[in-house]
């Protein structure tokens, strides 16, 4: 395990800018989540760090060493791809024995066949084993391919929306069982995902890419609770955080143009009277969706909650996020 | 009316015909379009092939076809079977296909791989290659005879080039021991571009992503070949070795213009002995237990190898 350390790294392809000066460290035994919407360069970043990419400039090092001009191999680290990317040749075990039989590591046969049936216990595939790559379902094939990463013991772990084909319930096993073997063995992990519960409570760090570009890096509480920007802000939280002109309830910091408001951020029972147009019962929660002089609000109430359509409620902000013209934000 | 063109198709039936055909079920209807391929088949594979079988028990001879025919038994099996000259023409054939098909593997896979690296001109590279492989086998075979000419041959005068010997001292087509190699090169250099082009195929079906999970599992170079490459091209590999084989197994026209089966009989494949042996000896019934002989043992090797090629790409 080790630290990793990008260095104002840019990578374009032709014309495309997919990675812009992108500096962030990646401390020893963390567990880094990196959010961004499609196309923002997540998975470029983790190609760069895997050896697949060299980058146009800046320097990579893992462990204090630069790795720039090392192979894939040399720099030791396990990947998931996002297409999962198994052996299509090979049944599930010897794809999941593949990097172990790796010259380099020279593991016994027994030390193999223990370290397989182990992972694949883990991500309830052993009944799976003998069944060719090609024979499995979209998540069944995931599942092997965080396996092949997993069998391994390298200086970090790159995980490309490593979960996004699982059902709900195996997702949130999954999710539990890799946070206990990244915090476990002390591993490094670097995991992109569009999950926000993923990233809530896997991540002891986030980073938000915006095509290209590390726009804040921090704590999932700093990103969620002290976002640099709109756009950061809009990243977490669910239902999304409402943005609106700060002239819909006065009182702002100078330069303010537009208000951030969370459903937390939303005192109900006073200030502006608005209009409930919707109400969505999730089972854990319920949405109420609002109109206020033609904005749409969505917030969240009671379970239980007795308002329907055509209601009035009473909202006022309560410590919100304000942003100035640009989305920067400003208090 | 109706723009349908199946309803317009039923209408531009003409309606005696119509009635007729609409009084037909579906099978009858299945069985007249089924009908002429089975008849061609019938008469032009299945029926000779039974008559073949027929007159290997004969010692019927066309050129002399008043003759009285008489019934001989298993008497032509057993002289095809026993006759030493058969044996060494089997294993002229035996030579022949073994070394071709090794030569136009082995070659073709090392062109094929090294095509398959992206370099600039590789598609100008591809059609270069390919271009032997669409001349006629009787211009092949022809020109070659002048390519392995002792005195003016480019082939003797490149080995002279690269080895020292001298050009004149060997004769690849008039010697008993060069001649079954010099029908072994003029084939592999007309076929293996065929090979190279299966097995081109085989390796632009294997995904980039396969190797790039290979180099993240810290698989070198070489052994990305052997687990990854070798397997998944084997398929195809096996499907060129197949073509060549049953190609070879009958080669006639290429060989008959190189060699003429000489000197002696050295290069006197099967078929080239065989067609001697019908429509020059006139041994008809003769030539047809030959035939049939050959028929069983291509049709065996085959199905052999198709099983084993099913099982290869099941894995
Ligand atoms: N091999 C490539 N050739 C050309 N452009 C590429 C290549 N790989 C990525 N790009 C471009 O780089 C940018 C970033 O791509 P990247 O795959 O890193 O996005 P991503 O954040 O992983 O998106 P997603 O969430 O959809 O997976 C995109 O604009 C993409 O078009
Ligand atoms: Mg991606």
């Amino acid at each position: 395990m080790a630290e990793v350390i990008l260095n104002n790294v840019s990578k374009a392809f032709g014309q495309d800018t997919a990675l812009d000066g992108v500096s962030m460290t990646i401390p020893d035994g963390a567990f880094v989540v990196l959010l961004g919407p499609t196309g923002a360069g997540k998975t470029t970043t983790l190609r760069l760090i895997s050896g697949l990419e060299k980058p146009d400039t800046g320097d990579i090092l893992i462990g204090g060493r630069s790795v720039v001009n090392d192979t894939p191999a040399q720099r030791d680290v396990a990947m998931v791809f996002q297409q999962y990317s198994l052996y299509p040749h090979l049944t599930v075990h010897e794809n999941l024995a593949f990097p172990l039989k790796s010259p380099i590591l020279r593991t016994p046969e027994d030390e193999i066949a223990r370290k397989v049936a182990e992972v694949a216990e883990v991500l309830q595939i052993s009944h799976k084993l003998n069944n060719k790559a090609t024979e499995l379902s979209g998540g069944e094939m995931q599942r092997v391919s965080i396996g092949r990463a997993l069998v391994r013991d390298p200086s970090i772990y790159l995980m490309d929306e490593p979960l996004s084909s699982l059902d709900a319930k195996l997702r949130s096993d999954l999710r539990v069982e890799l946070k206990r073997i990244q915090a476990g063995l002390g591993a490094t992990l670097l995991y992109v995902t569009h999950d926000q519960i993923e990233a809530m409570t896997m991540a002891t760090h986030v980073g938000v890419l915006d095509q290209g570009r590390l726009v804040q890096f921090g704590t999932p509480r700093e990103i969620y609770e002290n976002p640099v920007s709109l756009y950061v802000a809009s990243r977490l939280g669910l239902p999304r955080i409402n943005t609106l002109p700060v002239a819909l309830f006065g009182d702002a910091p100078a330069g303010a143009a537009t208000i951030g408001l969370r459903p937390e951020h939303i005192a109900q029972g006073q200030g502006r009277d608005s209009t409930v147009t919707r109400v969505e019962h999730l089972g854990d929660q319920t949405r109420l969706h609002l109109s206020l002089e033609q904005h749409d609000i969505v917030t969240l109430t009671d379970v239980h909650t007795t308002l329907r359509p055509g209601d009035t409620v009473a909202i006022a902000p309560r410590n919100p996020l304000y942003f100035d013209t640009n989305g920067t934000r400003i208090a | 009316m109706t723009d349908n063109p199946i309803e317009r198709a039923a209408t531009a039936t003409p309606p005696r015909l119509a009635r007729r055909i609409k009084g037909l079920s579906d099978r009858a209807i299945a069985w007249i379009f089924v009908a002429p391929t089975i008849f061609l088949l019938l008469a032009v594979n299945i029926f000779p092939l039974i008559w073949t079988i027929n007159l290997s028990f004969t010692n019927f001879r066309a050129n002399r076809p008043n003759r009285e025919v008489d019934y001989v038994g298993l008497r032509n099996y057993e002289r095809i079977l026993t006759d030493s000259d058969i044996w060494l023409t089997m294993q002229a054939t035996a030579h022949f296909l073994f070394w071709t098909i090794f030569f136009q593997v082995l070659i073709g896979f090392t062109l094929a791989w090294l095509i398959n690296r992206k370099f600039k001109g590789n598609d100008l590279w591809t059609t270069i290659i390919v271009l032997p492989m669409m001349l006629s086998p009787a211009v092949v075979g022809n020109f070659w005879t002048f390519l392995y000419q002792p005195q003016i041959g480019l082939f003797n005068y490149v080995v002279s080039f690269f080895t020292g010997v001298d050009p004149s001292s060997f004769e690849m087509i008039g010697s008993v021991n060069l001649a079954p190699w010099s029908i072994v090169i003029v084939d592999t250099w007309m076929w293996t571009p065929f090979v190279m082009l299966i097995c081109l195929a085989g390796l632009r079906s294997i995904p980039d992503y396969i190797y790039e999970a290979a180099a993240i599992d810290r698989a070198s170079r070489w052994r990305q070949f052997w687990t990854i490459t070798v397997p998944m091209v084997l398929p195809f590999l096996m499907l060129a070795v197949l073509f060549r084989g049953i190609e070879n197994f009958k080669m006639f026209d290429l060989v008959v213009q190189l060699t003429g089966g000489g000197p002696g009989s050295v290069t006197e494949l099967t078929s080239i002995n065989l067609k001697r042996e019908a429509f020059e000896k006139w041994r008809t019934g003769y030539a047809s237990a030959y035939a049939i002989i050959l028929f069983v043992t291509v049709f065996g090797l085959a199905s052999v190898y198709v099983k084993a090629l099913n099982k290869v790409k099941e894995r």
